[in-house]
């Protein structure tokens, strides 16, 4: 193939391309356009973090771009952002006490929920939703509905199951309430069995906090979850509602001495029956309140000493430190685990405003050059 | 002061390829009005931009993208839109100092071939065998890959020697080797 000889060509581009004089005017041009230039931009000179590039610009954009990650990410991390070992209520409702050891508080006002022992209870989170505000000042007022109800775990010595059952239904009896239900499994053999038993123990809604504070001296309290709501509310809508429904009940009976055909006395009792069943219904669902308002539920659950149905938790000082602290690590590494996706989310969007950022500012930089 | 250290930094560039910028924009644009338009805007251009060349790159090759694209914009902007000059004219100019014929005959040859090249061709064969960049510079320089620069010049070199006005050189070349050899 042929092809033009290196050196014949360079000599020859050499010869064309020197054969003229470069004139000394054109770079003098050049340096006094390129002065003018420098005394137009000091003179519209913009905040120097914002012209000189380096650390200072590099750490703008980077704030910028953290504010603008942080913004679009915080709404994913609200609410489930940090630790929380007790379920924080979200009503801004009554106060969830916990108290370590003993439970030695008197209870007060019925909207009180008080956790002992484990703060993992999930008796803990459920109730706070139920818990209202308001209840507090008006607890005294007997005009008001609140239902009391809560468990207590009980660890007893070996074999002493049965007795602390009896104390139990005595320690009801001297409060004017009953034992509502128990089970129980005593006598049990062979390894891993181990006795134990359930009861729920009713007593008036007046002597519900004396009786938490009784029962947690039949045996050793591992954990206690209390909870009261204020029913009122749903206690006068049911009875406005059968209110009603019987004034209802009472025209359609007008209607019937009223009827002469047999067709009109059918319909009318049809809508009669229909009321009669609605008014039933409204008037167990306000039995049931009743009896709730009447009556606080108290589940105490006993385990022989050495076996636990519940973790044993521990009451003394350094043993409470110590369990606190794998509860805390615990939580912190599910806290961990929950805000990874929504960080890994802001990672990634830092970095694509990062690369486009980059390819941007490249991309003008070739094009001014 | 800061201001005054930059334009001392553009005398700096001027007094070092400021001649062999507007040589080589000459070629390429085949004007030297062109030329020295084209290398002043470069220069202007290169200097304001200062900052996109990172620490540790080469120099030499930066300053020629930016003058490659520079004349490429104009080649794509201006040029065509005005009337061309003649380049018998150009020449005409340019050799006001030199008034050997033949050699103006050799010149002209070389504008009318390299005019007749694509601009992608010419700007590689004046960056290699006029500024005496290497392969991995021109391609840094027109922002290609090594590999487009080799072919491009390969391509060049095919396209000039069967050009009619280089034809009779490269013959008389190859003739005056062949005796000498012979």
């Amino acid at each position: 193939m042929t092809m033009i000889d290196e050196g014949v060509l360079s000599d020859a581009l050499q010869g064309v391309a020197n054969s003229f004089e470069i004139s000394k005017d054109a770079t003098d041009r050049i340096l006094s356009e390129a002065r003018a230039e420098v005394a137009d931009t000091r003179s519209l000179r913009a905040p120097g973090f914002l012209v000189t590039p380096g650390r200072g610009r590099k750490f703008l954009i980077a704030a910028v771009l953290i504010l603008v990650a942080g913004g679009i990410s915080l709404p994913l991390f609200r609410g489930e952002g940090t630790p929380n070992l007790h379920d924080t209520p979200y009503l801004g409702a009554a106060p969830s006490t916990t108290v370590p050891g003993h439970f030695s508080q008197e209870f007060g006002p019925a909207t009180d929920q008080t956790t002992v022992g484990s703060p993992t209870l999930s008796a803990t989170g459920s109730t706070v939703t139920e818990t209202r505000t308001g209840i507090k000042s008006a607890a005294t007022s007997s005009s008001l509905k609140i239902e009391s109800n809560g468990s207590v775990d009980l660890t007893v010595p070996k074999g002493k199951i049965e007795l602390t059952l009896s104390k139990l239904g005595a320690l009801v009896s001297g409060d004017g309430g009953y034992v509502d239900s128990t089970q129980a499994n005593v006598g049990a053999r062979g390894p891993g069995s181990f006795s134990y038993a359930t009861t729920v123990l009713e007593v008036p809604q007046r002597t519900f906090a004396t009786l938490v504070a009784q029962v947690q001296h039949v045996g050793r309290t591992t954990s206690l979850s209390t909870n009261s709501a204020n029913v009122t509310a749903q206690y006068v809508d049911l009875k406005a509602r059968i209110t009603a429904l019987e004034a209802s009940r009472q025209q359609y009976l007008v209607i019937m001495s009223r009827a002469t055909s047999i067709s009109d006395i059918l319909a009318v009792q049809s809508q009669l029956n229909d009321l009669q069943s609605q008014i039933e219904q409204y008037q167990g669902q306000l039995n049931v309140l009743n009896h709730q308002t009447t009556y606080g539920a108290l589940t105490v659950m006993l385990t022989e000493a050495g076996h636990s149905s519940n973790t044993n938790h521990p009451r003394s000082g350094i043993a409470k430190a110590w369990h606190d602290a794998v509860a805390g690590f615990v939580a912190g590494f599910e806290w961990l685990i929950r805000i990874s996706g929504p960080a890994l989310f802001a990672l990634l969007l830092l970095a694509a405003l990062w690369i486009a950022g980059r390819f941007g500012r490249r991309a003008y930089q070739r094009r001014r050059l | 002061m800061e201001g005054s250290t930059n334009v001392n930094d553009l005398e700096g560039w001027l007094a070092e390829s400021y001649p062999q910028s507007v040589r080589t924009a000459y070629l390429i644009l085949g004007n030297r009005l062109d030329a020295e338009d084209a290398v002043q805007e470069a220069f202007l251009r290169a200097w304001k931009f200062r900052d996109s060349l990172s620490q540790g790159s080469s120099f030499k090759p930066w300053l020629y993208r930016v003058v490659v694209n520079t004349c490429n914009s104009k080649l794509r902007q201006e040029i065509p839109h005005r009337d061309l000059r003649s380049s018998d004219d150009d020449l005409a100019d340019v050799f006001v100092h030199d008034d050997v014929p033949t050699r103006i005959a050799l010149s002209n040859d070389v504008m009318s071939a390299l005019k007749d090249l694509p601009v992608d061709l010419r700007v590689v064969v004046v960056l290699r065998y006029y500024a005496d960049l290497s392969e991995r510079e021109i391609a840094i320089a027109i922002g290609r890959k090594q590999g487009t620069v080799k072919s491009r010049l390969h391509e060049a070199r095919r396209r000039l020697a069967l050009h009619p006005a280089l034809r009779s050189e490269t013959s008389r070349r190859s003739t005056s080797t062949e005796e000498v050899t012979g």
